[in-house]
């Protein structure tokens, strides 16, 4: 090998090395992150603020995680995910409806689960992009005596990374709410799975 | 001979509920097929998972109760449990499907699940609610601890199981550092000092890695959702349990329970809370409980092939 060719490789990998540098990676990375870690402090910030934890400030506590959770789900994607071929049963009213008792009854189990952890420490690890418009944010809530893995599911829609499923401990939400709506639609029809759903929203 | 007692009553735990359905079992199924609340084939493709391959299983430790699995099951499976497959959608974007489960005898489970739920809020909660009070947490988190230290045994063989060979050596190097150093696993001092994590591991999960399928859908009173796999896997695993081997004349069966009971409230103290949460964002806890079953354990199968 002349001295001449030598020299020419090592250019060449520092070209190489050069562009990989300068070339972003995934177009994404790091933002879903972000933008869920960030989602996820604003809720925590509400449910530890000391001036929110009385029973009597329930409501604006309500209001407050339920307008941070407007920008953080994406109830639409969330919705037809769970109904999946069910959706097409629904007319766009009942549709329309479906969204949002779906995100009260979301709302408050997220508030729930979440509440649970605000004590303790939660760790963002890592993204993993799933398909082009998706990826999987994964975060450890590192309690006493274990660790729950909490992987939050996000879609691209409008430039913006939006939560479409929570996975705690391997068990997806949107699949364990399909498997209890599904037991409903196979043999009644949409109107009473709403019927069911204005229920449980009224009660909490 | 208490000893013998004791392995007996874990075993009967999990074959009772097998046993005492095993009558029944075709007027049951009738019930089954045409109760409206169990989705007949609603959505067109149906696979079923795996069917419960007994053959394949070795022969360990826990031979009573698969024997008694197969007699059951080994029958004609297969044509009843069709309708008993809740129908399973194919999703949009590749993502993975929804894992099932057969429940042919969800009018037993239902009852189980009833029991257990009562047996929460009557007596587990109440007595856990004032062990909280009287107890600081950190001697319970310290208790937590040691009642875990002696799970890793089981957790070294089915890591070995695995042949998970790195996870095993780190549970080992885990129980011994924290049983010495840690004194008698009051800390575990693995995690800050060695840097080691708990390597989970159990038998249903061995049994799992090796493509045994859940057979169908198990409430066991006390234990929970299980399913005959890892209700097979509970009874297992307690031969991996140091404190099985200690003779009778120094841990007698009442003292067993009792360790067994102070172990759940102990645990229980830092889930307070949960299954309430959990019911209350539920529309059918029933249903929404099973399905968390089938997903948690499917991904600690999952986990386990990593």
């Amino acid at each position: 090998m002349s001295l001449q060719e030598e020299t020419m490789k090592k250019c060449l990998t520092g070209v190489a090395l050069f562009l990989c540098m300068i070339i972003p990676l995934p177009v994404f990375a790091g933002v879903p992150l972000e933008t869920v870690k960030g989602n996820v402090d604003k809720v925590l910030d509400v449910l530890r603020d000391p001036a929110l934890k009385p029973e009597s400030a329930k409501k604006l506590r309500k209001d407050k995680i339920r307008a941070i959770a407007e920008k953080m789900f994406d109830f639409s994607e969330l919705s037809k995910r769970t109904l999946t071929q069910h959706w097409s049963k629904f007319t766009p009213e009942q549709q329309k409806e479906f969204i949002n008792l779906y995100k009260s009854l979301l709302e408050d189990s997220y508030a729930d689960k979440i509440l649970m952890y605000t004590d303790e420490k939660i760790l963002f690890t890592k993204e993993i992009p799933l398909t082009e418009k998706t990826a999987e944010v994964q975060s450890t809530v590192i309690r006493k005596t274990d660790e729950i893995p909490i992987y939050y599911r996000v879609i691209l829609k409008d430039g913006i990374w939006m939560i479409y499923d929570v996975v705690i401990e391997g068990v997806s939400l949107i699949n364990n709410y399909r498997s209890q709506f599904r037991e409903i639609l196979v043999n009644k029809p949409p109107e009473s799975l709403l019927e069911t759903l204005r229920k449980k929203v009224k009660k909490a | 001979m208490k000893r013998i007692y004791k392995y007996i009553f874990t075993v009967v735990l999990v074959v009772c509920p097998i046993t005492l359905w095993a009558q029944p079992f075709p007027e049951a199924d009738a019930a089954v097929l045409t109760s409206p609340e169990i989705a007949p084939a609603d959505t067109a493709p149906m696979d079923f998972p795996q069917p419960l391959s007994l053959s394949d299983i070795p022969a360990q430790s826990a031979a009573p109760a698969i024997v008694v699995a197969q007699a059951i099951v080994g029958e004609e499976v297969p044509a009843r449990e069709l309708a008993t497959f809740a129908g399973k959608e194919a999703q949009e974007e590749g993502e993975e499907e929804v894992p099932l489960i057969a429940d042919p005898i969800a009018p037993f489970n239902k009852a189980m699940y009833h029991v257990n739920d009562k047996l929460y809020f009557w007596l587990l909660k109440p007595v856990t609610q004032v062990y909280s009070h009287t107890v600081p947490e950190p001697f319970r988190v310290v208790f937590s601890n040691a009642f875990d230290n002696l799970m890793s045994p089981g957790r070294v063989v089915n890591n070995l199981l695995q042949l998970r060979f790195k996870a095993a050596g780190n549970e080992f190097i885990r129980f011994i550092f924290n049983t010495v150093a840690g004194i008698g696993g009051l800390g575990d001092v693995a995690a800050p000092a060695l840097g080691i994590k708990k390597q989970e591991a159990d038998f249903g999960q061995t049994l799992g890695h090796y493509g045994i399928g859940h057979g169908f859908y198990l409430v066991l009173p006390l234990f929970g959702p299980s399913s005959v796999r890892d209700g097979v896997g509970i009874a297992a695993d307690r031969f991996m349990y140091p404190l099985s081997y200690i003779s009778s004349n120094e841990l007698s069966f009442g003292a067993a329970a009792g360790i067994f009971a102070g172990e759940k409230v102990n645990d229980t103290s830092f889930h307070i809370g949960e299954y309430e949460s959990f019911k209350d964002s539920a529309i059918d806890p029933y249903i929404a409980m099973r399905d968390a079953f089938v997903q948690y354990r499917q991904k600690k199968v999952e986990d386990s092939k990593k």
